[in-house]
């Protein structure tokens, strides 16, 4: 919604015949000093894991060779992650998920629990001493109430999929909606945010067009969020965006990690329903 | 018993000193179609005393009653000077003056402009006219002549994104500009995405821009007022104007109602894009893959009848009605996006005598935008409006030539839904629902006094009480507002002025361009009303009697400036006053020149500024620190010249210089590799502080030929405008691209980034347009 105007003045401006030129040019862009970057997301069941990176400078050197992982992961840290009065330390430890490649370079010994209400505190002790501190909180998770699948009635051979769920109106709630069509390998077909800001019901419903045909299959996500998550998420989006379109506003990362090494990132729970659908009349 | 013989003493005085005076006053009008002539001047041949006619082509001159003869001369630019000898005798004299245009081939617009001289004796400054001619003759982009485009090539003034109407007065934001239609206010002025203005140029008579000193009858905005007056219609006899150009026709049709005393104008335009895309989508609506091209248009209408009631009474009535639709639907959407301004003035004139003069007026403003869409069994609707219902009254008194008083009052009722928004199901199982409505009072009562303290030394000193009431916010502000010209020998001038304004309703754009879905949001307990303070000082030199040097400095603040705190969220949102941080602002120029010349075979003017504009102290955005704004643009340079080859032929150039942009560019990148299901992306900008990079800097030389003939029953030309003659590439976007590379396999490969361009999108290359306009 927040980029409709703009979706809207970028067609006018096809529709005008304006011409698109574009060429390459020289640039200098004013010092950048490298920071962090926390990812790590306590996904119930799975080990405490988490990848510490570090940015660049725009234009700073890139490329393959074998130093790329060494250069952009940080090792040498002490990664600590408190619940529920114990402590779990992440040892200093490649490991990857496949189908999609996730990659980790912190892993704990422990399982993250299911439970709700649990709150997690991270710390991390860089190596030049410097700390990066962040707190989460286990949300319940909010599950998909129910599928449909609809024809057009115009056109019976496409279909769209309505997911409902039923929101908690007593507080507010964060979702990410995500559809991938056939895997999760895939890009998602939908990714956006919501709040439950302004339902005046508590039934809310996310659509597709009418986009589907027999035999498709869609893998419908929903993640219950917290407000940090969606602040990250969202001012990543108009980040990725600002440099992209020339009506956008830029936006700063909004990360819920903090301390003196001057961090970037997300320290979140994983909490989600998730729900496969083959399309069938 | 004392104090009533001081009144009775007074009064006599007062009465002997009326006796002793001739005053002279009446209209000055256009001998061809009855138009008021603004500004015209009439002084005494042979005397150091003149004066100018008001907005209403109404002037008051008072002489010593000697009862000699005297001659008036009634003169004004573009038009034959005329002569009326008069018996300066006690009392008072109505002389109503027509004058002729000079001889150009076409007259269909009425020219506009203070004299050179009289602009160096006014307490005026900060001040530009622009005629419609001059609007008209000015290469435009696709022919299509605008009136805000070209403001936007007057010293003072900086362009927004290119190719749009969007300006910036003195360091001001877009939202700061008043921009009123007879009287009425205009809250978006664009077509198209701001691409086109409202303002049809066949409908406009006079365009005013304030930039500084402004008088005491101004007030609601910071930075600038742009008075756009539209013309009456010919009360002599019918014509039929009209153009057609690459995106929109014009016609005007006009005329007396009652010859010599009442007329009408209607005029219209339209763009037919879609006439040309319907008929494609019509040809392709068998293909069951071919995707309809999307419905834009746009309109707008003007209308304005006057009646002359009396020799002291006029009446007017004025509208303009404009919207933009764009909608497309297919099998899944239906889909709707229209905007536009309506407004309507009434204004009635009345001349209690030689030295009173009064103006009561009513306008009504409603600007609004929605977007509805249905998708079988859902809906969803977007709108905000903005609604205005303002009583006005103003008196201009000219007790003697050494006082032009000007006095009133004004209430404005203000209604405004902001963002209101719905989506749900047809079943109502689902319902989203959130904006807010609001509505607040505005009043204000000014006094000014333009006085010629001695022959060389005039003083414009006045203020402005200004009250803001939404409940229970209320807000009342004193603005003064001081102006002083000296002049000096050999046609020298020093001016200095000091204005403070007031702003009530605040424009919460997301981004530099003026979209029609910017929200207008009145002050309130947590948003205060914004003030700006400006001082200027200029010196004023005529050359040769034809040559106007204006040289100004000026310096303004700005406090309770209204910016949104990064990822703001402006719809679906009932508490918007979250996402706003409030700061301040400063905004200064040592060197802002126009050199203009207005007569002769080559006319136009050159103007230049040098400027620095900075915000800051916003709580939220930068961390506090000052930044300069997208349109903090250093050097501002632009020549205009239109050269008259014969009578037939006219030469039209207009080249800009503008130091570029500001541009918030990120400085660093960082890798996200996301949840499973979400893509990698391998490269996430780091923005720092803002607007940190300079564009490269705009340069543009326009070019354009007109050819005019004329035949018995018409009045014909066509002119050729192109645009950006050099074909520049002209930054419009600079963004910074990475070369990714896929490392591993399917199901087990990131991506890196292996190279980083940055690149700049130009907008418009070189642009030819030819456009005939007409005159039946």
């Amino acid at each position: 919604m927040k980029y409709l105007p703009h979706i809207l003045l970028l067609s006018a401006l096809a529709l005008l015949g304006a011409c698109n030129l574009e060429k390459e040019i020289d640039l200098e862009l004013p010092l950048y000093d490298s920071q962090p970057v926390v990812e790590c997301y306590l996904e119930p069941g799975k080990p405490f894991r988490l990848l510490l990176t570090r940015s660049y400078g725009f234009f700073d050197p890139l490329g393959l060779d074998s130093t790329f992982l060494d250069k952009t992961l940080i090792s040498g840290a002490v990664v600590t992650i408190a619940y529920n009065g114990r402590v779990d330390t992440l040892a200093n430890t490649l490991s990857a998920e496949f189908m999609p490649l996730k990659i980790f370079n912190y892993t704990g010994q422990n399982l993250v629990p299911a439970t709700p209400g649990v709150e997690y505190t991270l710390r991390i002790t860089m190596p030049d001493g410097k700390e990066i501190t962040g707190q989460t909180i286990m949300l319940p998770k909010v599950p998909i109430d129910s599928i449909r699948v609809e024809w057009n009635p115009q056109r019976d051979t496409l279909a769209r999929v309505l997911t409902y769920i039923t929101d908690d109106r007593t507080q507010e709630n964060f979702y990410r909606r995500m559809i991938n069509y056939a895997t999760l390998d895939s890009l998602p077909d939908q990714d956006f945010l919501a709040t439950d800001r302004i339902a005046q019901t508590e039934v809310i419903a996310f659509g597709t067009g009418y986009e589907l045909r027999q035999g498709d299959t869609v893998i419908n996500t929903l993640f219950h969020i917290t407000k940090d998550y969606y602040d990250y998420l969202e001012s990543v989006q108009l980040a990725v965006f600002g440099n992209q379109n020339p009506f956008a506003q830029p936006a700063r990362i909004k990360s819920n990690v903090r301390g003196s090494a001057n961090p970037l990132g997300i320290f979140t729970c994983l909490v989600y329903d998730r729900d496969t659908t083959i399309i069938r009349k | 018993m004392k104090r009533l013989s001081l009144a009775v003493l007074l009064l006599g005085a007062v009465q002997l000193l009326f006796s002793q005076t001739t005053t002279v006053s009446g209209r000055i009008t256009d001998a061809e179609n009855g138009e008021m002539l603004i500004g015209a001047t009439v002084e005494a041949v042979g005397k150091q005393q003149g004066k100018v006619s008001n907005e209403y082509g109404f002037y008051s001159f008072s002489l010593p009653a000697t009862g000699d003869s005297i001659t008036l001369r009634f003169s004004y630019l573009g038009y034959e000077p005329a002569l009326r000898r008069i018996k300066a005798v006690p009392g008072a004299i109505t002389l109503n003056v027509a004058l002729r245009p000079q001889g150009s081939v076409l007259e269909e617009v009425v020219v506009t402009a203070n004299s050179l001289e009289d602009k160096v004796k006014s307490t005026e400054m900060s001040v530009m006219t622009l005629s419609a001619r001059e609007a008209k003759a000015v290469p435009a982009l696709f022919g299509e002549v605008d009136i805000l485009k070209i403001l936007q090539l007057k010293p003072g003034i900086t362009a927004g994104t290119e190719g749009t109407t969007g300006f910036f007065v003195r360091g001001g934001g877009v939202d700061q500009n008043l921009i009123v239609l007879d009287e009425a206010i205009v809250y978006n002025p664009n077509h198209l995405f701001g691409f086109f203005s409202t303002f049809n140029s066949d409908a406009v008579k006079d365009v005013k821009i304030y930039k500084g000193g402004f008088p005491a009858q101004y007030g609601g905005r910071l930075s600038s007022v742009i008075d756009v007056r539209m013309r009456e219609g010919n009360n002599k006899e019918y014509d039929v104007t009209g153009g057609i150009g690459l995106i929109s026709s014009r016609l005007t049709v006009e005329g007396p109602i009652q010859r010599d005393k009442s007329s009408f104008i209607l005029s219209g335009r339209r763009t037919y894009a879609d006439l040309i895309t319907r008929g494609i989508n019509r040809a392709n609506a068998s293909d069951p893959n071919y995707n309809p091209i999307p419905d834009y248009y746009f309109y707008d209408l003007n209308t304005k009848v006057n009646f002359t009631l009396s020799e002291r009474d006029r009446l007017f009535l004025s509208g303009y009605f404009g919207r933009d639709v764009f909608k497309f639907n297919n099998q899944t959407f239906d889909f709707l996006f229209d905007w536009g301004n309506a407004t309507g003035t009434a204004r009635w004139n009345h001349v209690y005598g030689p030295k009173l003069f009064s103006n009561a007026t009513f306008t009504f403003s409603d600007y609004r935008y929605r977007i509805q869409n249905a998708l079988q069994g859902f809906s969803f609707s977007l709108g905000s409006n903005v609604i205005d219902a303002n009583g006005k009254l103003d008196f201009y008194y000219q007790p003697d030539n050494r006082h032009a008083i000007r006095f009133g009052a004004q209430a404005t009722y203000h209604e405004f839904r902001v963002a209101r928004l719905k989506f749900g199901s047809d079943d109502g199982r689902i319902n989203f629902e959130s904006g807010q409505n609001f509505n607040g009072m505005e009043y204000a009562l000014y006094f000014a006094d333009d006085w010629s303290v001695t022959e060389r030394l005039k003083l414009n000193y006045g203020a402005r009480i200004s009250a803001w009431q939404n409940s229970p916010a209320f807000y009342a502000n004193f603005e003064p507002r001081i102006a002083a010209n000296y002049t000096l020998r050999d046609g020298w001038s020093v001016k200095g002025s000091y204005a403070r304004m007031n702003q009530y309703v605040h424009l919460l754009a997301s981004s530099g361009l003026s979209l029609p879905t910017d929200i207008w949001y009145p002050s309130t307990e947590g948003v205060r009303p914004q003030v700006s303070d400006q001082i200027a000082a200029g010196v004023q030199y005529l050359y040769r009697g034809k040559w106007l040097i204006t040289w100004e400095a000026w310096y303004k603040w700005l406090n309770n400036q209204v910016d949104f705190i990064d990822g703001a969220e402006l719809f679906g949102n009932n508490n918007l006053e979250g996402e706003l941080a409030i700061g301040k602002g400063f905004a200064y120029s040592p060197l802002e020149l126009e050199i203009e010349k207005r007569d002769g075979r080559l006319t136009g003017w050159i103007g230049y500024t040098l400027a620095w504009v900075r915000r800051g102290e916003f709580e939220d955005i930068n961390g506090g620190a000052y930044f300069p704004p997208r349109f903090d643009t250093r050097h501002n340079l632009t020549v205009v010249a239109l050269y008259e080859l014969t009578r037939r032929w006219q030469l039209t150039a207009s080249w800009v210089y503008t130091s570029g942009i500001m541009a918030w560019l990120p400085l660093g990148r960082f890798t996200f590799q996301d949840v499973s299901g979400a893509p990698f992306q391998p490269v996430v900008p780091v923005y720092g502080d803002r607007n940190t990079f300079r564009y490269p800097a705009y340069m543009r030389l326009d070019l354009g030929i007109v050819y005019r003939w004329k035949t018995r029953r018409s009045e014909q030309d066509l002119t050729l405008s192109i645009y950006n003659v050099t074909d520049r590439r002209n930054p419009f976007f600079i963004f910074l691209e990475p070369e990714l590379q896929t490392l591993g396999d399917a199901g087990q490969s990131i991506q890196v980034p292996t190279a980083i361009r940055a690149k700049q999108v130009s907008l418009f290359p070189i642009l030819p347009s030819l456009t005939w306009n007409f005159k039946f």
